[in-house]
């Protein structure tokens, strides 16, 4: 955990190195700004002292001071915000940058920890959320002790005394800041967790919101999150006393500068009537807000901070980019050409190969001994949990086995790189992802550059022509997320589609037919025994229907043996 | 706009509390102008040599400190008093109407999205509502403080200009921009999230087909839409924060003037300095208001899309109290489509006797699910009627009906709670004797009692610390755990293996005899024993012969 933390702690210097410089301009712009803000306190303290001690001498000019001093530091914040928003935005770009690389090395073997929408999430929602740090939150902590420090130099300068009270101030600020700021930052924490499992937990029921109703629960329900909710308000409350005696600290210490210092100074003022003691006094006045403004916006984004440690946390789970294949990426490349296959297939021999997913736990496959030659078709069952996936997923290349090797077209597949590998796989699972786009997108997605009549091929053999009249927009109708619903078979034809269009030799397929009604499954089938021609497959499935299939093998799985190999006649 | 009042309109009974929030909170701005003036005032007699007493200014100081922590911790006591109302208010308005015809729909998305809707909503009183009412009142008392120091009328006018376009036109603006530009930036932003999404759901997909660059070049494009509407509404944010200060500044300057001489009748002096005081810091304070600006804009849209949900009409309850204890079910001629598509059910019949369990086959998409919708009265038949026992269906009171008929379906929720919750979903006094019974009728109770916490196991996110199979037996237990005499099946096993499903449709098998059972699925695996198998076809329902 130590280690995670330390971990956690370098990502996060290593990122506020990368926006360094921009964060740098901010700060300096800010700098400048409250330089200026002197400057306007300066002249509005000689303005109000000359008009007091009716001593006027150059007050226009003054004025005219004040006015562009009040000008140039709009136009510096606007700025200041301008630059905060693109630096936003960069970080956020170069963060979601590093975030996919890191999906993208990891792969397809990340989806068997995460669920997908938390990838989504931490790809889009926790990137965004990250705005904050490092539009204001990075410029606000590098700035603020230099400015605050400065204001109070300048001030001691001008007028000692007041120098001194204003740095009394500010040199409490911190402890105070401590004293509370410990006390709650345990409890507010906690009280976090607290307010989100409570979000969670309204999500959650309203996810569930028609079980709930259907098992005619609602109002009793709808009474519990009441009560856990007012639950969750006294504890907050409790928590916020002490936690806005904190903020409250920034109050106090910034009244008892101003109070302080217009006491003290008034007093001094009786005994001495010159125009440059009543102006030191008018500027020490006028600085005691700018000296705290800094801090002030420092706290404002302080949730900003607290977010980027969660999306370090998160990224961390994804493995670590370094630690993918063993070789030279040239030199797997190199090892791809040799791969040997014609228009018949390709041959696929698994030798002594074990797997097993972690350490503690027992190995998924162990010793696993296959061959197929170039055409050839397996059937391979097991009941779930006999170590099918996994098997496929070496198969794939998504994950290396820890002993053994697999030969595709008489190469070692750890010599190949994972495009290499791939590059000779067609596979189909259960149910095929469709992305949101056309259906033409969504075949061409398995060869962008293919010619019409290869489309048309695919089309038809795969059968999803059969169903295109039935869609509104025929082949550019929109599918996915939000768009034309399609069943389980019509996807399933536009994963054959994809195959076809791929036109590689080998096909790996895990329960394609799963999810289907008989008759569906029947007709799928018939696709598929057009997909086989002249290609080696392997196939796992429950279905006694492909048993019809000509096949070579059929291979039973059980507990990460096999336990029965037997050729067809 | 119109939404966003009526949702406020939940807090009608809060109105009390929050209106001591925005009093506390305007007396705290009170507190901070006293404590200006006084600063400006006596500093200003010092220096021109009269002495006077600091009390004042050390009670505004004081004041100002405890009434700032009182409103903090008030407001923020109300937020959470609202944020709750808010909750169960959008909880029950679902549960009653829109809730179970969107479950049933499978839309957990837009559930979800709803439920970030509400999040958005929860800023309304506190960053929205409380600083513009409070700019509200401040406004006339920064009129009579300048009135009453004698600063004269055309400056008052001035401030009092400056003070509403900075608190209300530039606030307004704000609002009316990102109002605007919200739809497109929420699809910008919509269409990055599924890109997201499908990236991750796709990357066997993206691996096998080598689209990994294709796809991540695509996501970074979407990425570049929303950047660059965010980069527009940005830019048009700091202008308008921009303007916000510079006519907060303006303020400062023209008392300055005043007090030189230009433009103005020149006040008393002592005056003219205490006014400076105090303006400045009244228009600093409402500086920020653009942002409440921006936050309105949201949570208009926000509101908007929740009240559209939840006005979907719910269906007029029955007033039938009581049904016998078992009842065979008829359906005559139902015919039935979603609003706004066509017919899947058309003169639809069966006749379910009490204790008999009945098949209904299908291919997926053919309705199937509509019946078991209409058998729960989550929607209403276009033609023709559902009885039990003779008595329609209609005129039975929605909880008499859902204590009787029992639902299960492969959408069947499981909740991230322990085992024991989610099988009593808040029903009290039922003793773990009766779960432990209905554990073991679902045959999982040997697997809960291996479990370290047993009954009190916490099983994750929609059961994800569970297999698949184990999952639906918990689901299963929940059905058997009410003494619901009809059980309504509707694809228990889907997205199971075959093995699995098998075993699982044969505890099905072995469920009380007394209780009748339809189960919808779209195809039969051997095991079951069912009384009748019917064959819903061309949108009728058609026996078929065992």
């Amino acid at each position: 955990m130590k280690a995670d933390k330390k971990i956690i702690k370098s990502w996060v210097r290593q990122q506020n190195r990368t926006s360094r410089s921009i964060t740098m301009s901010i700060a300096l712009l800010g700098f400048v700004n409250v330089m200026m803000g002197v400057v306007q306190a300066w002249s509005l303290a000689h303005i109000f002292a000359q008009l007091l001690m009716q001593h006027v001498s150059d007050v226009q000019m003054l004025l005219v001071i004040f006015i562009i001093c009040c000008v140039v530091r709009v136009l510096l914040s606007y700025l200041q915000e301008l630059m905060a928003l693109s630096a936003g935005q960069s970080a956020r770009r170069r963060l979601r940058h590093h975030i996919l690389e890191r999906i993208m090395v990891a792969g397809p073997v990340l989806l068997r920890q995460n669920h997908s929408a938390k990838l989504a999430t931490l790809l889009v929602d926790r990137v965004e959320m990250l705005d904050g740090y490092f539009a204001r939150w990075l410029p606000a902590s590098m700035l603020w002790v230099v400015a605050q420090w400065s204001i109070v130099a300048i001030v001691a300068w001008q007028n000692w005394h007041a120098g001194l009270v204003l740095g009394l101030c500010c040199l409490a600020l911190p402890f105070l800041q401590a004293i509370f700021g410990i006390a709650t930052a345990v409890a507010s924490r906690r009280q976090f967790l607290a307010m989100s499992r409570l979000q969670t937990r309204f999500l959650d029921r309203i996810r569930g919101i028609a079980t709930i109703v259907l098992s005619g629960n609602a109002e009793r329900d709808a009474q519990d999150l009441r009560t856990a909710a007012e639950e969750f308000r006294h504890r907050t409350m409790k928590v916020l006393r002490v936690a806005f005696m904190a903020s409250a600290t920034t109050d106090i210490v910034m009244i008892v500068a101003l109070v302080w210092i217009v006491v003290s100074q008034s007093h001094a003022l009786m005994h001495d009537h010159s125009v440059d003691h009543a102006s030191a006094a008018l500027f020490a006045v006028f600085m005691v807000p700018e000296a705290f403004a800094t801090f002030r916006a420092l706290s404002a984004s302080y949730q900003d901070k607290s977010h980027v440690n969660e999306t370090a946390e998160a990224v961390h789970t994804l493995p670590q980019p370094s630690s993918s294949h063993g070789h030279d990426p040239a030199e797997k490349e190199e090892g791809a050409h040799a791969v040997l296959y014609d228009g018949r297939g390709i041959s696929l021999v698994v030798k002594d190969v074990s797997y097993r997913w972690s350490e503690d736990r027992p190995p998924t496959l162990l010793d696993i001994n296959f061959a197929l030659e170039p055409g050839q078709t397996a059937l391979l069952e097991g009941v779930s949990g006999a170590g099918k996936s996994t098997l496929i997923e070496l198969l794939l290349g998504f994950i290396q086995p820890q002993k053994g090797q697999i030969f595709l077209g008489g190469v070692a597949m750890n010599t190949m790189s994972a495009e290499a590998i791939t590059r000779h796989i067609s596979w189909i699972g259960q149910r095929p992802v469709l992305f949101a786009g056309t259906l033409r997108e969504n075949i061409l997605f398995a060869h962008p550059n293919a010619r019409e009549e290869e489309i048309q091929h695919a089309l038809e053999a795969s059968r999803v022509s059969q169903y295109l009249a039935d869609l509104p927009d025929g082949l550019n109708t929109v599918i996915g997320e939000g768009g034309f619903g399609l069943s389980g078979g019509q996807a399933q034809r536009i994963a054959i589609a994809r195959a076809f269009l791929k036109n590689s030799p080998l096909l790996v397929m895990d329960e394609p037919t799963a999810h289907l009604d008989p008759e569906t499954e029947q007709d799928i089938l018939e696709a598929l025994k057009l997909l086989l021609q002249g290609r080696t497959a392997l196939i796992a499935t429950h279905s006694s229907q492909f048993k019809t299939l000509e096949t070579t093998y059929h291979m039973t799985l059980d507990a990460g043996h096999i336990v029965s190999q037997e050729p067809k006649q | 706009m119109k939404a966003l009042v009526k949702l406020s309109l939940v807090w009608r009974s809060r109105f009390g509390y929050l209106l001591f929030g925005l009093l506390l909170a305007e007396l705290s701005v009170c507190s901070l102008f006293l404590l200006m003036g006084q600063t400006g005032g006596r500093l200003s007699s010092a220096i021109i040599g009269v002495a006077l007493g600091f009390g004042l200014l050390r009670i505004a100081g004081v004041a100002r400190i405890v009434l700032r922590y009182l409103e903090r911790l008030v407001a923020h006591d109300a937020t959470f008093k609202a944020l709750t109302d808010l909750r169960v208010w959008f909880y029950r308005r679902l549960s009653e109407g829109a809730a179970a015809g969107l479950g049933f729909r499978r839309s957990g998305d837009l559930l979800s999205r709803l439920v970030s809707d509400i999040q958005s909503l929860d800023n309304l009183y506190l960053r929205i509502l409380i600083p513009l009412a409070a700019a509200f009142i401040s406004l006339p008392i920064l009129v009579i403080i300048c009135l009453h120091a004698g600063v004269g009328g055309a400056l008052t006018l001035t401030i009092a200009l400056l003070f509403a376009l900075i608190a209300f036109l530039l606030p307004y603006l704000t609002a009316r921009s990102t109002y605007r530009l919200g739809p497109d930036l929420q699809q910008a932003q919509a269409r990055l999230q599924i890109k997201a999404l499908d990236m991750a759901t796709g990357l066997r997909e993206m691996r096998i087909f080598g689209a990994e660059e294709r796809m991540c070049q695509a996501l970074e494009d979407d990425q570049e839409t929303l950047y660059l509407l965010q980069k527009q509404q940005g830019r048009r944010m700091a202008a308008l924060h921009a303007s916000a200060l510079l006519l907060s500044r303006l303020g400062g300057i023209a008392v300055l003037c005043a007090c030189v001489g230009i433009f103005y009748h020149k006040p008393d002096i002592i005056a003219g300095v205490t006014i400076f005081f105090v303006v400045t810091s009244a228009l600093d304070m409402i500086n920020d208001l653009p942002r409440a600006g921006l936050l309105a804009g949201q949570a208009c849209h926000a509101a908007e899309r929740v009240a559209s949900v939840v006005t979907e009409r719910p269906l007029p309850g029955g007033y039938i109290n009581t049904l016998p204890e078992y009842f065979d079910i008829q359906c005559h001629q139902l015919s039935f489509g979603w609003p706004g598509k066509g017919l899947i059910l058309e003169d639809a019949s069966f006749f379910l006797k009490s204790g008999e369990k009945a098949i209904l086959l299908g291919p997926s998409g053919s309705g199937k699910s509509s019946l078991a919708a209409l058998l729960l009265r989550v929607v209403s038949p276009r033609s023709g009627y559902i009885t039990l026992d003779g008595i329609n269906i209609e005129d039975v009171r929605d909880e008499t009906l859902r204590n009787k008929v029992a639902w299960l379906s492969q959408n069947s929720h499981l909740f991230d709670d322990t085992i024991r919750h989610n099988l009593l979903l808040g029903r009290e006094g039922i003793a773990d004797d009766a779960l432990w019974d209905a554990l073991e009728k679902a045959q999982i109770a040997d697997f809960v009692r291996s479990l370290p916490d047993g009954l009190d196991h916490w099983i994750g996110e929609n059961g994800s610390h569970l297999s698949g199979g184990q999952g639906r037996r918990i689901a299963l237990a929940r059905v058997l755990l009410s003494s619901a005499p009809v059980l309504i099946l509707d694809e228990p096993a889907a997205g199971l293996d075959l093995e699995t499903e098998k075993a699982f449709l044969e505890t099905i098998n072995r469920i009380d005899r007394r209780r009748s059972v339809l189960l919808i699925t779209h195809r039969l695996t051997g095991v079951e024993r069912p009384d009748h198998i019917w064959r819903l076809e061309k949108k009728k329902i058609v026996a078929q012969p065992i």
